[in-house]
């Protein structure tokens, strides 16, 4: 005869099978620990889970959480929390300017490169004693050949009034585009006045704004404008999407963009922190970022295809020449140059 | 036994209203409580605080905020653009939800939930989607221009994107539907015989709106241009995208401070902005209130 099992049986056995069946992965978990990882979320965390997260931490028992937003809000959220003995985040992703932000304002750790076993690849550029540069590309001239038979070669070629209404730039990319403009007019990275000016005069002349680098795009390909400034790697997507632009390093030098991650100092796993940047150096997730976003590595020991690094990557002269913010500059000056952005340039 | 039933009425009953009431106001109140007015105090707090890029802010007591607000034309023309461009759309949806209205609250067709679907649907689209889909009408290689354009009767693209006049298209577009189901509602409450009578004294259709119609329909079109106006006011995504960089409303800015880290700034534009908009809501309910008791 057989004895029918009660509901509360049934239950209970329903509960152990499912409690049974999470062992292993909170073991596996618990194995190593948790990593929180802040990032801005799109394309760039899915490739952090594909390329970093999924082959090299958490195959080996890491458990990795997003913590995504963008990085105005991430960076509140850094300096909100500073007085906490212990943070929600190990690691953030940031831009190099924000980086020097962060570590100005004393919120993120020193970072102890003796505990990286890639660190000793990383290009020497890269290496801030706050953060480390995971990715790189410069501010390209970028041109539609169609709109403008005579080649740019220069910011100053770029910044040019003659071009009316054919120059277009970009509203959130206002830091980088005040200092290029500052370069074309013959000033440096930590004097943009005359970038200003130049801006003054091509904004007289019809110069088009754009609200994001998407509409940005959308102007190119409705040959609106046709030419203006950008990152190499985002020309690449462009002109893997069917965008007839090319890319001209400048010969002011092209300014660079770099992307890393900082620990901040109440990081609540710090070893998880140091985990998670070492694998970020790891020559195949930086291999794969360049094949999958266009953006050049920071460790010498990647190889990148010739014909990709032609499209992407910059000759040594070209990074020789590279450019860098002036981080103290920038950060001090901020609210000031998007006031004067907002209410000289923009209205 | 009547009296009995009436103490009975009395002693039971009072209290245990008492007590519901409570029950019943209690849950609201304290949520309200927690999740409004708790983060909109500690907003105020923060918008008489110092900026300080170092640390977000000073711990301050200071109107420089506000001062400086009030002070600088190009925040204050932000503040007069949110006005007029609110002002502006929720007079063209009252304008066009009236008729829409009445025909939604008189039709006796079978039909008329569809037709109530039809004017809500556009809501099931979030704001920032249905902007994109604006978008590729008004671009300069979008449906209206190369339409025009095919017909031979534009030569160049017109630039509606990143301007106004997008906004303000877009703004309306998201506002209606709430106009025209509050005003739907109010009429539908109207009997039908009140406009049969004003027709059978001899009024034609526009003196029957403005006598009868109008009147009683008031509290349902100040409730719809309440909605409506507070909608345009806080609009984000709709001026961002379809306004460009160069058109400025109070969300968009308000935003930006905060993106800047500046947030007393953007504590004390948000402060300002939420009490004209209350301050005009008010002023127009007791406007209206006068008129409609008279």
């Amino acid at each position: 005869m057989t004895r029918h099992k009660s509901r509360r049986e049934v239950l209970l056995g329903a509960a152990a099978l499912a409690g049974a069946a999470t062992l292993p992965r909170q073991a596996a978990a618990q194995a190593k620990g948790r990593i929180v990882v802040g990032t801005w979320g799109g394309d760039y965390a899915r490739l952090l889970n594909k390329n970093i997260e999924q082959p090299l931490l958490i195959k080996d028992g890491w458990e990795v959480v997003q913590d995504q937003a963008g990085d105005p809000e991430r960076r509140s959220k850094m300096l909100a929390e500073a007085r906490l003995p212990r943070g929600t985040s190990d690691v953030q992703g940031l831009s190099a300017l924000n980086m020097a932000q962060m570590n100005d304002a004393g919120v993120v750790a020193q970072i102890d490169y003796s505990k990286l076993k890639n660190a000793a690849n990383l290009l020497p550029a890269m290496k801030y004693p706050y953060g480390i540069g995971q990715i790189y590309s410069g501010k390209v001239g970028v041109c539609n050949p169609k709109l403008i038979p005579t080649q740019p070669i220069s910011y100053k070629d770029v910044f040019d009034p003659a071009h009316g209404n054919k120059l277009g730039i970009i509203d959130i990319q206002y830091q980088y585009t005040l200092v290029c403009a500052s370069l074309a007019a013959g000033g440096k990275v930590g004097d943009i006045e005359p970038g200003k000016k130049l801006l003054l005069e091509c904004k007289k002349a019809g110069m088009r704004i754009y609200p994001t680098n998407e509409a940005f795009a959308q102007g190119l390909k409705a040959e609106e404008i046709g030419t203006g400034v950008m990152w190499k790697a985002r020309v690449v997507q462009w002109q893997n999407a069917g965008i007839s632009v090319n890319a001209i390093a400048p010969s002011e030098g092209t300014l660079a963009y770099i992307s890393g991650f900082v620990m901040p100092k109440n990081a609540p796993d710090k070893d998880g922190a140091y985990a998670y940047l070492d694998a970020m150096l790891d020559k195949s997730a930086q291999e794969a970022f360049a094949i999958d976003m266009g953006y050049n590595p920071t460790v010498t020991n990647a190889v990148v295809a010739p014909d990709l690094n032609k499209r992407i990557g910059f000759t040594p002269d070209e990074v020789k020449k590279l450019v860098d913010l002036d981080y103290t500059y920038m950060n001090t000056n901020d609210i000031a140059f998007k006031e004067w952005w907002d209410k000289e340039l923009k209205s | 036994m009547a009296a009995t039933a009436t103490a009975q009425f009395q002693s039971e009953e009072a209290p245990t209203s008492v007590l519901s009431a409570a029950t019943l106001v209690g849950p609201a109140t304290v949520f309200v409580a927690a999740g409004l007015l708790l983060p909109l105090a500690i907003l105020f707090r923060y918008s008489l605080n110092t900026m300080d890029a170092r640390r977000i802010m000073h711990e301050a007591f200071s109107l420089e905020n506000y001062l400086k607000f009030f002070a600088d034309p190009y925040y204050l023309g932000v503040f007069w653009t949110t006005l007029r461009v609110s002002a502006l759309c929720t007079l063209v949806c009252l304008v066009m939800a009236l008729p829409l209205a009445y025909v939604l609250a008189r039709t006796q067709t079978r039909f008329k939930n569809v037709l109530i679907m039809l004017v809500v649907l556009p809501l099931f689209v979030g704001n920032a989607v249905r902007a994109a889909g604006w978008m590729t009408i008004f671009g300069s290689r979008g449906f209206l221009n190369v339409t025009l354009m095919q017909f031979g009767l534009i030569h160049q693209p017109l630039e509606i994107m990143y301007t106004e006049t997008a906004v303000v298209a877009g703004i309306i577009a998201v506002n209606l539907p709430y106009m025209v189901l509050t005003l739907q509602s109010v009429i539908e409450g109207i009997n039908r015989n009140v406009e049969e009578a004003a027709f059978s004294l001899g009024a034609g259709p526009a003196t029957m709106f403005r006598r009868v119609l109008l009147p009683l329909s008031l509290p349902g079109i100040l409730a719809g241009t309440i909605l409506t106006f507070i909608l345009s006011m806080n609009a984000y995504a709709t001026p961002v995208l379809l306004g460009g960089p160069k058109f400025r409303m109070m969300g968009p800015l308000i935003y930006g401070q905060f993106q800047l880290n500046n947030w007393p700034f953007g504590a004390s534009a948000a402060f300002i902005l939420m009490t004209a908009t209350l301050g005009l809501t008010a002023a127009a309910n007791i406007l209206v209130q006068r008129r409609y008791r008279r």
